[in-house]
């Protein structure tokens, strides 16, 4: 795991990932994310920030260099460890995947006990998150009951449950309206002032500029830009 | 596992059973048919063995004598059985005493004889008993060629039919066994890649957050081990039926055959073909496991 002095939470190095049909989504990618971060992943469609972000997520494995993340080497890890680091990440997408047919406390509580947390830290955590969302009213409602932004709050809440050491979105605002995700980012806001070191992509030019955070921008899987505090850049 | 963790996977699998209750219903009817044909036939096989090897210790000769022969030829024979090596006992069984026997082995059934209008067709005979059962061919193969012998008949004669017919039945048994057993794994595996399907969403959440690939798989796991336990144990209770049935129909008319008894036979027989039930079962769904739920 993490040693305490360690205050690289993500580090790549010379980075490629190639898929199997020969497209090339990311082309030696060097970068490093302290802990306590915000940093937005941004580019145009097909720049490669999705293959970015599963990287972390060990969805995917670089073909060549190294992603190391709260001290796992993605390449050569145990494929035990894989839920490990993943407990240790937070995950957030466009579509909030959440479960139809359970509550809004029951899509949250799953996150715990599908990695047998104890029922009575269940019940203080899930309630003590969903208070961050603002969503403790709402916890018996289904999901097709809710809002896209609310969904999504729900879908945070999840994320942040099991207290990771980052969170990673892709996109998470891509089906809100500029309101409900200036909402979002709010929470963002909160979850990266306690500490939490949060990683999203985004296409969201507005956003990106009036957040004033590192900013690390692909295109055709190059890196073409990283400011410590930047905007999108650019017109798309 | 946490008392909580198998509360989770106990309703994870009785909520799928609910959700495809044809295919579960399929699967356990499979199961049930399957196991029921491998327990008549494991039935079956081990009967026979029971009745050739009751036969095969068998140390008795019967030896036949000829109709015409005289009181003098007879006390021959009975001397010249008497010298010959291994042989323990003689004794003469006239053809009435012969008959007197019969018609107490047939008990209720002595009516039978009354086809043969008390003309008795069996002939003077003498009982030989030997020493060991491995020396019983040989002897009657000489017993035969005395003069006045009709016939000397030993059980082994039976014995080797038997071995036949049991090989034979336990061929036919083993193809069916196989066939079924591979069309029940098919079924119970396409059961589960039903539930893997209709769960695809919550397992790849499950992932996302950091559930290891045991917890994922269990209740998958379980679903196939409770489809194969209720068809084994349904399979258990019918053939413990069929069996008690038959034994008291046969032993109705043959008191004298030789039936493995129904205690604790059958209590053996339960615990295979349930234990049969929960591999197959297991083996279904791990392949489905393997293929549908890529973890
Ligand atoms: N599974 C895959 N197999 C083959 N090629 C892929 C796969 N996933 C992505 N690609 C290719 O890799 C490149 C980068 O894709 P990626 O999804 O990372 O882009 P993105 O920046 O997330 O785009 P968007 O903004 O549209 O989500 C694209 O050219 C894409 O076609
Ligand atoms: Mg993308």
């Amino acid at each position: 795991m993490n040693s305490p002095h360690e205050i690289n939470v993500i580090k790549m190095k010379d980075v490629s990932k190639v898929y199997d049909n020969g497209a090339v989504a990311l082309d030696n990618i060097n970068i490093s994310i302290k802990r306590g971060e915000f940093v937005f992943i941004v580019g145009t469609s097909g720049a490669g920030k999705s293959s970015f972000i599963k990287l972390l997520l060990r969805e995917i494995t670089p073909t060549a260099g190294t992603v190391t993340i709260n001290g796992y080497n993605i390449k050569n890890m145990d494929n035990h460890d894989i839920p490990y680091l993943r407990r240790s990440l937070g995950v957030i997408f466009q579509d909030y995947r959440l479960l139809p047919n359970k509550t809004v406390y029951e899509n949250v509580a799953f996150a715990m006990r599908v990695i047998e947390s104890p029922r009575r830290l269940i019940l203080r955590s899930v309630n003590s998150v969903l208070d961050v969302v603002g969503l403790r009213e709402k916890y018996k409602c289904f999901p097709n009951q809710l809002s896209g932004g609310e969904q999504q709050r729900v879908a945070i809440a999840r994320a942040i449950v099991n207290n990771p050491a980052i969170v990673i979105a892709d996109e998470p605002t891509g089906n809100l309206d500029p309101e409900t995700s200036w909402e979002i980012m709010d929470i963002f806001q909160r979850i990266n002032a306690a500490g939490t070191t949060i990683v999203m992509a985004t296409h969201d030019k507005t956003i990106v500029d009036t957040m004033q955070k590192r900013v690390i921008a692909i295109e055709n899987g190059h890196i073409v830009r990283d400011e410590s505090i930047g905007g999108y850049g650019y017109e798309i | 596992m946490k008392f909580r963790t198998s509360e989770y996977f106990i309703k994870e699998v009785a909520i799928s059973l609910k959700r495809n209750n044809w295919m579960s219903l399929a699967s356990i009817g499979t199961v049930t048919i399957s196991l029921f044909i491998l327990g008549l036939f494991i039935i079956i096989v081990a009967n026979l063995n029971r009745m050739a090897s009751s036969l095969e210790s068998q140390v008795q000769i019967s030896v036949y004598l000829q109709d015409n022969i005289t009181k003098q030829q007879r006390t021959t024979i009975e001397e010249d059985l008497k010298k010959l090596s291994g042989v323990e006992a003689v004794k003469y069984v006239s053809k009435d005493e012969a008959i007197k026997r019969f018609k107490s082995r047939l008990g209720d059934q002595e009516y039978l004889l009354t086809a043969l209008d008390n003309t008795n067709p069996l002939p003077d005979a003498f009982e030989v008993t030997v020493s060991n059962p491995n020396i019983v061919k040989t002897a009657s193969k000489t017993i035969e060629k005395f003069k006045g012998v009709d016939s000397a008949v030993y059980a082994q004669d039976v014995v080797e039919h038997l071995f036949e017919l049991t090989k034979l039945v336990r061929y036919i048994g083993l193809a069916i066994i196989i066939f079924l057993a591979g069309a029940t794994i098919f079924i119970i595996s396409n059961t589960i890649r039903l539930t893997v399907f209709a769960r695809r969403k919550e397992i790849a959440i499950m992932k996302y957050v950091g559930a290891t690939d045991w917890f994922i798989r269990w209740p998958f796991l379980l679903e196939g081990i409770v489809l194969g336990f209720i068809g084994g144990a349904l399979s258990a209770i019918f053939l413990r039926f069929a069996y008690t049935t038959l034994t008291a129909k046969i032993y109705d008319m043959m008191a004298f055959f030789p039936l493995i008894p129904i205690h604790p036979f059958l209590t053996y027989i339960s615990i295979i073909i349930i234990c049969s039930g929960i591999f197959i079962g297991a083996l279904g769904s791990t392949i489905s496991i393997k293929r549908f739920l890529e973890v």
